[in-house]
């Protein structure tokens, strides 16, 4: 039989035909749409074995629990620890983004820390009478801390200086509150811990006295809306309540208000008065009230080794004689309070100074620094953290590392160590070990939820328990019978006076961190409105008017501490002659506390 | 150089002069075209729409040029279903609109959506209670009836049609042309009511959403109508125009009235139930969904004047000029009357698109303003100048008017015997 | 075409539906601190702000507004209201609008599911939508060098051009379905599936249950008589239940008044 050209054609039209009764096409048609949804460059999660792992947040003194949702071992989403005693379960957005940050694009990758050495060396070899050697532990408490006391103590003239304690190192026992007067601490927008906060809320009747309707003023049970700068005057009224009369006039209040305010706090107590700043007459208010040994209480320090003991005290940078340190180690290696670099500055010589900061970034003190050396980031580092101020026992939490840090990094306590002739010795574990022989206190475990009574533990276990994600909480502290001197001293708090140089009162509108925040912290601030960028500015239009600012997007902030760029947002709830700002590393270099300032066409 | 794919017995300009003529649309197409291979490109990042304005400048001129467009269904209704002998002398040119408006349409709403390569999921996975499915499926064959319809006009250029093969086809497509108004009416009914439908259905915009009849709100309705209202008078306007770029005469004055009786009548109805419809609405539909209407147009630059201006101005006027002869038998009045419906209709689509989306629905909503990006404008230049390439080389190498020829006769008989005067 | 009768098929779905997922939130607890947005981001990988991106543009699956009441001075009160994707119950606007039914009701949930990839980017369910519940991916996903290795495995990235929303952290719904039944149970316990929010929210504002068991949280706040939904009269049976103790907060539920010259929204 002759095969021709038609039949061939009939048969693969007939072929084609039924192929189209098969799903085999329509499935291929479907499939083809799979090559539309994921063009290159478009990441694909990796997948591995789902583990949780437990740390504790490095990122403020709060220190929450946290677990890590980790995949092939890489942290990929963290949540709280539900039932913990000190955080209650909640860590806040920073917390929530913490394990992008050693993947933040302003992340410092390298350094010269032989160099460092070296320059350190030659500058400590050439210190002269008068002179000293500095470290600026930003975050004090630490294991490192000590190391760094310890390290200044081995030095001929060494100093270990640090940011005020605040409220001069008491704590604040929120459980025994029944009224809290807050005279514009964020009580609510990240002071303290907040799951500690929130636990406790509902003991304590909130008043916030604030110029500005803040997120805690709007979620206070009474919101005082008082005038820029007279807090301190309403603290003095509500003390005295003579002063009464001149405070309704400095804060705008009535006279009836503040005299029933300080009825309330006396008879609805026990009372606790909080303020941004430590203002001295709020310490005072507190002591009227008999907060001590109640809501504000003395706690010890945490345990250390007795060999430890011979260290250089803690002391404030204003304490330091001016042009007086040659060679200075700034840790900002863990996140921490921010001291204005002028007045960190005006007390380094006059003649090439060293100064070496460990940081996280460039942005923050290395924009200053003669050399920046990388430290691991959260959650790469070790370290302890300190109490928090609204823990009124002594805690010790450690971070340990979820993912290991690049390599090349620097410790700051070894390096710092070195240069000081001294062994660093494993601090974290010889601390651990002294807590543990004071048998002291309870040890909670995040991964099964337990709370051991230390004694009741190994010393072996106890290093475990804490590496592997755990608390230890100090048994309840016995409060002093008086108040503590150290309460009283002068702080560098002192309300800046009016001026018509700068006639704007600065006040911190988010929480304030000079340290990198995750990319995605945009969500917040780019992606939408809800809060501000960092190094902005809100403000009354009639402010940006009589600033010759009006309309402008930008803008720059000065004061009597320098100047820097800053982004503005007017906002008619912001009061005339104040400045809502959210802080970044160049604001925070130039506002302290209380700080004036003005705004200048860019 | 290009006379003899001319047609015979018309005069067109000389090549250059006709180069001289494309050459700036041209440079506008390129222009637009660049503009859409940016958006293409780099994402739709590239225009000022945004969460809040989801639809733009894009979407309202879509609409408004498909409704423009209808004098292409609209005509060949009137011309082969209705028997409507006059619009014969306009039925080419309205066809090539039509292909020209759709066309164009298409190409910038495949530039609008993000997923351009996605688009056969439409027709692979419809949602049978969407109107967009309509939409799609419907102007689809439509187009596709629209370029069949186009494919005589092409095919009877003076040098094509000397292939024989391609007489024979137009020749035999020709019997089916009452097949394709027919189709072609039918289809477009249905997505020109279904683009409104397209807001009428809107549960969750207020401003937009209407009862209706079944399935259909009654924008449905007063959609399809201002399309049919509108196509004869965009048609009538494009006529004139190029009567006046081409300083010929092209249609009898009795297509043209006609044309313009047509559109009058239907704005006139469309105007009475679109006034009707807005009063319901205000009434009743609008403050049942928790939204006092008011409110829409308390919201800056949005007042009342826009309201009046749509349905008054721009909707009634034109339609009383329109259906009074006196006036109509005026050029000036009638292509006024008949540019002004047209901007009404535009003005409807810009409401439905626009301003819905920019009325707030929730009480901390902000009202929000869009600026078209340049890339926008240029995308949409790109379809104007697109439009007037193929519209340019369709007059100049196909017969869109009919009677051009005849006319051109008479005129050169008036011109020679002065004392005959015939003019409309 | 055919018409989406409300009365027949929505009821089919609940009948079948063996969950209806829902939400309390109490606004007098919420403090604005944007925790449930970040762990939304974190844990939908949704990439952060594209340099040119702005409050328009962004992608904010949950997000949380400050809404005043309209004073001045010293009798202004702010409240801060999270919104979300609402899962309209009835009649869901995005669902019948999708030309290529890229968004459907899960019968098992009810949760309103978005599929990006079925998505063509026409942007019809979000002119639907009046929550402003839906964002549009105006620039492909970029994250930092690295930042990739902290994406969740469990949530695919999206590209360009496509539109997402909140789903309730379905995948999460995913995973607790594949536990209860390698414990050999059919159905998951209370509890055990919380979308990123709700387990983030340090206030425990946000509060998440099955709307068809009368002792979760969110069926509980249904009934109170401080509680509301946005936008009610639209008949879209959202279910989120919004709940204040304060009068003047309800207002946030109604239509937008006429403007008197101000803003008052911030978020």
């Amino acid at each position: 039989m002759q095969r021709t050209r038609r039949d061939i054609l009939l048969f693969m039209g007939g072929g084609a035909a039924g192929a189209m009764l098969t799903p085999a096409p329509w499935r291929l048609v479907t499939d083809a749409a799979i090559w539309s949804e994921n063009w290159p460059g478009i990441p694909r999660p990796a997948r591995g074995e789902i583990t949780a792992r437990y740390t504790n947040c490095a990122l403020c003194p709060a220190g929450c629990a946290v677990r890590a949702r980790c995949v092939a071992g890489q942290p990929v989403s963290l949540a709280g620890v539900a039932g913990n005693p000190l955080s209650q379960g909640a860590p806040c957005a920073f917390g929530l983004t913490g394990h992008q940050l050693p993947y933040h694009p302003q992340r410092l990758k390298q350094g010269t820390p032989e160099e460092a050495a070296a320059a350190v060396r030659g500058a400590m070899a050439k210190c002269g009478p008068g002179e000293s050697v500095a470290v600026l532990d930003l975050a004090p408490g630490r294991a490192s801390s000590w190391t760094y006391r310890r390290a200044m103590a081995a030095v001929a003239n060494g100093v270990y200086l640090a940011p005020p304690r605040p409220l001069g190192g008491a704590a604040v026992n929120l459980a025994k509150a029944r009224t809290v007067l807050s005279l514009g601490a964020p009580v609510l927008d990240g002071w303290g811990t907040p799951g500690n906060v929130h636990a406790a809320r509902a003991n304590f009747r909130l008043i916030q006295a604030e110029p500005w309707e803040s997120r805690t003023a709007a979620l206070a049970d009474e919101w005082l809306p008082i005038r820029p700068g007279s807090e301190a005057a309403l603290a003095l009224a509500l003390k005295d309540p003579k002063t009464a009369p001149s405070a309704a006039q400095a804060t705008g209040l009535t006279e009836k208000q503040i005299l029933d305010l300080a009825n309330e706090l006396t008879a609805s107590g026990p009372a606790l008065v909080l303020s941004a700043d430590d203002l001295p007459e709020a310490l005072a208010l507190n002591q009227a009230l008999g907060a001590w040994g109640q809501t504000l209480v003395a706690r010890p320090e945490v345990p250390v080794p007795d060999a430890w003991k011979k260290a250089a005290p803690e002391r404030v940078v204003a304490s330091v004689p001016d042009s007086s340190i040659r060679v200075l180690f700034i840790d900002e290696s863990v996140p921490g309070s921010h001291i204005p670099w002028s007045a960190v500055e005006k007390k380094l010589v006059r003649d090439n100074p060293v100064v070496v900061a460990f940081a996280w970034s460039l942005e923050g003190y290395g924009r200053h620094a003669q050399f920046t050396l990388p430290t691991a980031v959260y959650p790469e580092l070790t370290s302890d953290i300190p109490p928090a101020i609204d823990s009124p026992a002594a805690t010790f939490r450690i971070s340990a590392p979820l993912v290991a840090p690049p390599a090349r990094m620097t410790d700051p306590s070894a390096f710092i160590a070195k240069a000081a002739g001294m062994d660093a010795g494993n601090a974290l574990q010889e601390r651990a070990d002294a807590i543990h022989k004071s048998g002291r206190g309870t040890l909670f475990t995040y991964a099964d939820g337990k709370s051991t009574p230390l004694k009741d533990i190994k010393p072996d276990a106890f290093w475990k328990s804490l590496n592997e994600g755990a608390c230890w909480v100090d048994d309840a502290a016995v409060g002093r019978a008086s108040w503590p001197a150290f309460l009283s001293s002068p702080h560098d708090t002192q309300a800046e006076p009016q001026s018509t140089a700068f006639p704007l009162l600065v006040a911190f509108a988010e929480p304030r961190t000079a340290s990198l925040t995750s990319p995605l912290m945009s969500k917040l601030y780019q992606d939408s409105d809800l809060r501000m960028a960092p190094n902005t500015a809100a403000l009354h239009p009639d402010t940006a008017r009589a600033s010759g600012i009006a309309g402008a997007a930008r803008a720059v902030l000065e004061t009597q501490y320098g100047r820097c760029a800053i982004g503005v947002i007017p906002d008619e709830s912001v009061p005339p002659g104040m400045l809502e700002v959210a802080a970044g590393p160049e604001v925070l270099d130039i506002c302290g506390a209380f700080t004036r300032a003005k705004v200048v066409a860019a | 150089m290009d006379r003899e794919f001319i047609t015979r017995g018309v005069k067109r300009c000389s090549g250059g002069k006709f180069l001289l003529w494309i050459l700036p649309w041209v440079a506008m197409l390129i222009f637009g075209l660049y503009s859409a291979g940016l958006c293409l490109v780099k994402g739709l990042n590239q225009t000022n729409m945004d969460n809040r304005f989801a639809f733009g400048l894009w979407i309202f001129l879509d609409l408004t040029v498909i409704a423009l467009g209808a004098g292409a269904f609209f005509t060949g209704f009137l011309l082969y279903i209705l028997k409507m002998k006059e619009l014969r002398a306009v039925i080419n040119s309205a066809v090539v609109i039509g292909v020209v408006c759709y066309s164009g349409a298409m190409c910038a709403l495949a530039v609008d959506v993000g997923q351009p390569l996605r688009f056969w999921f439409t027709f692979w996975y419809p949602n049978v209670h969407s109107m967009l499915t309509e939409v799609t499926f419907c102007i689809t064959c439509y187009l596709t009836v629209l370029m069949i319809e186009y494919l005589p006009i092409v095919l009877k250029n003076r040098k094509l049609r000397d292939v024989p093969e391609f007489l024979v086809f137009q020749h035999e497509l020709h019997k089916l042309i009452y097949v394709l108004a027919g189709v072609g009416t039918f289809l477009s009914f249905f997505h020109q009511g279904s683009l409104g439908g397209l807001y009428g259905v809107l549960r969750g915009r207020p401003f937009a959403f209407r009862e209706g009849l079944a399935i259909w709100p009654s924008t449905f309705f007063l959609f399809i109508l201002s399309a049919a209202a509108v196509g004869p008078s965009f048609v009538l306007l494009t006529t004139w125009l190029v009567e006046k770029i081409s300083k010929k005469r092209l249609v009898r004055p009795e297509a043209m009235q006609m044309l313009g009786r047509i559109s009058g009548l239907l704005l006139a109805v469309y105007v009475l139930l679109k006034t009707i419809d807005t009063l319901v609405w205000i009434n009743r539909t609008s403050p049942g969904n928790g939204f006092p209407a008011a409110q829409y147009y308390a919201w800056h630059p949005f007042g009342t004047w826009i309201l009046f201006t749509e349905i008054a101005l721009l909707g009634m006027v034109p339609a009383l000029i329109l259906l009074t002869p006196k006036l109509r038998a005026r050029t000036g009045w009638l292509v006024s009357a008949a540019a002004m419906a047209c901007c009404g209709v535009a003005l409807n689509r810009f409401v439905q698109t626009v301003q819905t989306l920019a009325v707030p629905t929730l009480s901390f909503d902000k009202f929000m303003t869009y600026t078209p990006s340049w890339q926008e404008v240029g995308t949409f230049l790109a379809v104007l100048a697109y439009g007037v390439l193929v519209y340019s080389f369709s007059f100049r190498y196909f017969q869109l008017f009919p009677d051009e020829r005849e006319l051109k006769l008479e005129v050169a008989q008036v011109e020679e015997e002065p004392a005959l005067v015939g003019r409309y | 075409m055919i018409a989406p009768n409300s009365k027949s098929q929505p009821s089919r779905e609940r009948q079948r539906a063996v969950s209806r997922y829902g939400m309390s939130i109490d606004l007098d607890r919420c403090t604005g601190c944007g925790a449930c947005m970040v762990a939304c981001a974190v844990e939908n990988n949704v990439p952060p702000a594209h340099e040119g991106a702005t409050a328009r543009k962004g992608i904010t699956w949950i997000r949380v507004f400050k809404v005043d009441n309209g004073e001045e001075g010293a009798a202004r009160r702010s409240v801060f209201v999270p919104v979300l994707c609402q899962q309209c119950g009835e009649d869901t606007p995005c669902v019948h609008v999708c030309p290529q039914q890229a968004v459907e009701v899960d019968p098992a949930t009810g949760i309103v599911g978005q599929m990006p990839e079925r998505c063509l980017g026409c942007r019809y369910c979000m002119a639907a939508c009046p929550y402003h519940a839906r964002f549009f991916n105006w620039w492909d996903p970029q994250w930092p060098a690295g930042m990739e290795k902290t994406l969740n495995p469990d949530v695919a990235p999206r590209m360009r051009g496509v539109v997402e929303k909140c789903n309730f952290c379905h995948g999460r719904w995913h995973a607790a379905k594949e536990r209860a039944a390698a414990a050999g149970k059919s159905e998951i316990e209370a509890g055990a599936y919380v979308p990123a929010c709700v387990e983030s929210c340090p206030t425990g504002a946000i509060r998440f249950g099955d709307l068809k068991d009368a002792a979760s949280e969110p069926a509980v706040a249904a009934k109170d008589a401080h509680s509301f939904r946005l936008l009610e009269k639209l008949g879209t049976e959202p279910k989120i239940y919004y709940h204040s103790k304060r009068d003047w907060v309800r207002q946030v539920a109604a239509a937008p008044k006429p403007p008197n010259g101000k803003e008052n929204a911030r978020g």
